[in-house]
């Protein structure tokens, strides 16, 4: 049991794609059609209800500090991208019929046979993760290869990594092997390094998440936002609004009767 | 490739047959995480990516607002129109029950009929509502699974609670009504539900606004806090509308119908100028607002209401000029639900919409005050946080 999570170190993806082909093999997922997009080597486009792993593609018009290439100011930044199995879950916590729980591993997992596909998750995703799949009628992500955990294994996409990019493990330990990175990385010049959402002080509006990144650029060019926020911490605000409006209609009704009171018929 | 019969291709044929998995399950046991995803049309499924809505050279990291090349940061809604179309019958019926309920208690004999009226008002929105809720889940057979837990965080399972009590409630309102002899035992337990189901139509008209502000649609979220009043003061103004439309002999209760729907209708204007000024916070929210389909949506269903509540406002009781203002607030207020969902849809698929208010403060910031993105760089507030 304990804690369970990802860490994807960017700096060492090489863009093989094997964390999608074996998420896809292990999980039995259906193919996503083989379309061209147009973004770089990324012919996948997005993480849905039939991906749960995407690599994405950056052609960065920078240089990455310390390596020389021979076609000018050029850099590629590589990410493999996954259901980030956040603290505070949007999802879970949108969740109507309680489909979506915490697993003894501490991740975000959908139970097939509960959900009855309201399509509420996939608005309160703060990453677009969970999506419909409309000819199943169901929402699907990542599992963090639940049936694998239960047998001490590893997730499928992790083992497949040839890069040790994706890491597997406890928590406490990603994190601890993180930081060490970004300080290895910071003294080997390249001070952009930072991870992402390794933690809630670093990323109050999730809580953390247990699939956390290290990145060496904004967050948006990786198509993660700046400051994502579970929606549910702001729906106070939204329900003292009804309060408010609740009162002020129930007094228009009664004040409408009541004008009518000694009123002629 | 040789053509086969029914000119398809050895390929085509054999892809169609396929469920897109390549097992064969003679060979292989289907029983992975995702082996139960029903695959009925892999082409409609997967259809071809529209190619690039922004230029590699456009989105990068050397821009000052960068994207991923323009792919939207959060899923689109994929709800039918049916939702927002429920939005307007839930909030109809919410505020015909509540208008009922106030017939109930103070309206005396004279408002019976009103009374009646609110009540199969009510019952019929609740019945419509949850067909409309019912057909657009992807898994209908399902819907019941709504009321196995009690979520408060989650606005839709508190709404299903809500919407099945008031239906509950107005049923036995309506057979009070209909079955229950004048002083009998069934009239008054009618009228204590009816009471009782107007108090639940308040926070049944009010929280389809919560529902949507909670995502992550950066225009829901954004509105949060005017959104309510619209959906309640324009659910106020529908139900007037239609309860105008019925034939109504007792003037005192075209009265009364009438200026419960000019508040509404006062009330569908201010809050639609309020949800406005919400969103002008940043204008990368509030364009969605004024553009394509949801502006013009928006803007009709401003000019029908406002065109509307002047009629309402003009002397004279003539049946065209009622029927004419009701056909008109309802249009009204069916569009401007349709425009939020569309302004909404819209700013999904605009990473800057999710992007840019967060980079200003206006993501989790707004609630933990905290002053770093999640890349450790200070958030361009602005305006001073006072502390």
């Amino acid at each position: 049991m304990g804690r369970k999570g990802f860490f994807t170190d960017t700096t060492v993806c090489i863009g093989c794609k094997a964390c999608e082909v074996a998420c896809k093999q292990w999980n039995q997922l259906p193919d996503d059609g083989l379309h061209f997009t147009g973004m770089s080597y990324d012919q996948t486009g997005d993480l849905g209800a039939s991906t749960w792993r995407h690599v994405a593609f950056v052609e960065r018009p920078l240089p990455f500090p310390g390596q020389k290439t021979g076609v000018g100011d050029f850099s590629w930044l590589m990410m493999s991208d996954v259901c980030k199995h956040c603290q505070r879950a949007g999802c879970l916590e949108a969740c109507p019929t309680g489909a979506i729980v915490k697993t003894e591993f501490d991740t975000v997992y959908v139970q097939p046979d509960v959900c009855n596909g309201c399509g509420y998750c996939v608005v309160a995703c703060p990453f677009g993760v969970i999506d419909r799949r409309e000819d199943d009628g169901r929402a699907w992500k990542c599992t963090l290869c639940y049936d694998r955990l239960g047998e001490g294994m590893t997730p499928a996409c992790a083992k497949a990594c040839p890069t040790e990019s994706i890491v597997y493990g406890d928590l406490d330990t990603l994190t601890e092997r993180a930081e060490q990175r970004v300080r290895k990385l910071h003294t080997l010049g390249v001070t952009d390094a930072y991870l992402y959402g390794a933690d809630a002080e670093s990323q109050p509006g999730t809580g953390g998440l247990n699939a956390f990144f290290l990145l060496v650029d904004k967050p948006e060019v990786y198509n993660l936002p700046p400051d994502p926020v579970v929606p549910t911490m702001k729906q106070p605000a939204a329900w003292a609004s009804v309060a408010l409006a609740a009162l002020g209609t129930a007094a228009v009704a009664l004040g409408v009767v009541l004008l009518e009171r000694g009123g002629r018929t | 490739m040789k053509r086969l019969e029914e000119g398809r291709t050895l390929l085509e044929r054999l892809e169609q047959a396929s469920d897109g998995r390549n097992i064969d399950p003679t060979r292989g046991a289907l029983v992975g995480e995702a082996a139960g995803q029903e695959v009925k049309d892999l082409a409609r499924a997967n259809p071809v990516p529209t190619l690039l809505t922004t230029l590699p050279s456009r989105s990068g990291p050397a821009e000052a607002a960068p994207s991923y090349y323009g792919v939207p940061a959060i899923k689109a809604p994929v709800w039918r129109p049916s939702i927002p179309t429920y939005f307007y019958v839930g909030g109809f019926a919410g505020a015909a029950s509540a208008l009922g309920a106030a017939a109930e208690l103070l309206g005396g004999h004279r408002l019976e009929s009103l009374g009646r009226r609110c009540r199969w008002l009510g019952l019929a929105g609740n019945l419509a509502g949850a067909a409309l809720l019912t057909q657009d889940l992807g898994r209908p057979a399902r819907f019941l699974n709504m009321l196995r837990v009690f979520r408060p965080t989650s606005p839709m399972n508190m709404g299903a609670w809500i919407l099945s009590a008031s239906g509950a409630l107005n049923t036995v309102a309506v057979a009070g009504t209909v079955l229950g002899g004048r002083g009998g035992s069934l009239e008054k337990l009618g009228g204590v539900a009816a009471v009782a189901a107007g108090m639940l139509g308040l926070p049944l008209a009010g929280y389809t606004a919560v529902l949507l502000s909670n995502t992550a649609v950066p225009v829901w979220q954004g509105a949060r806090r005017t959104l309510p009043f619209l959906f309640i003061s324009s659910g106020v103004a529908s139900a007037a509308s239609l309860l105008q439309m019925l034939p109504e002999h007792s003037r005192v209760a075209r009265r009364v119908v009438r200026r419960f729907g000019v508040i509404g209708k006062l009330g569908e204007l201010a809050s639609g100028v309020a949800v406005e000024h919400e969103l002008s916070r940043t204008e990368a929210l509030s364009r969605h607002l004024k553009q394509g389909r949801a502006g013009r949506l928006w803007n009709m269903a401003r000019l029908c209401t406002a065109t509307s509540l002047v009629l309402d406002l003009l002397p004279g009781q003539r049946r065209w000029k009622q029927l004419t203002s009701s056909g008109l607030g309802t249009v009204g207020a069916l569009a401007a639900r349709q425009a939020i969902y569309a302004a909404g849809k819209a700013s999904s698929k605009d990473p800057h919409a999710t992007f840019v208010p967060q980079r200003h403060g206006l993501g989790a910031a707004e609630v933990t005050r905290h002053s770093r993105a999640s890349d450790g760089k200070p958030l361009k507030l602005a305006l001073p946080v006072i502390a």
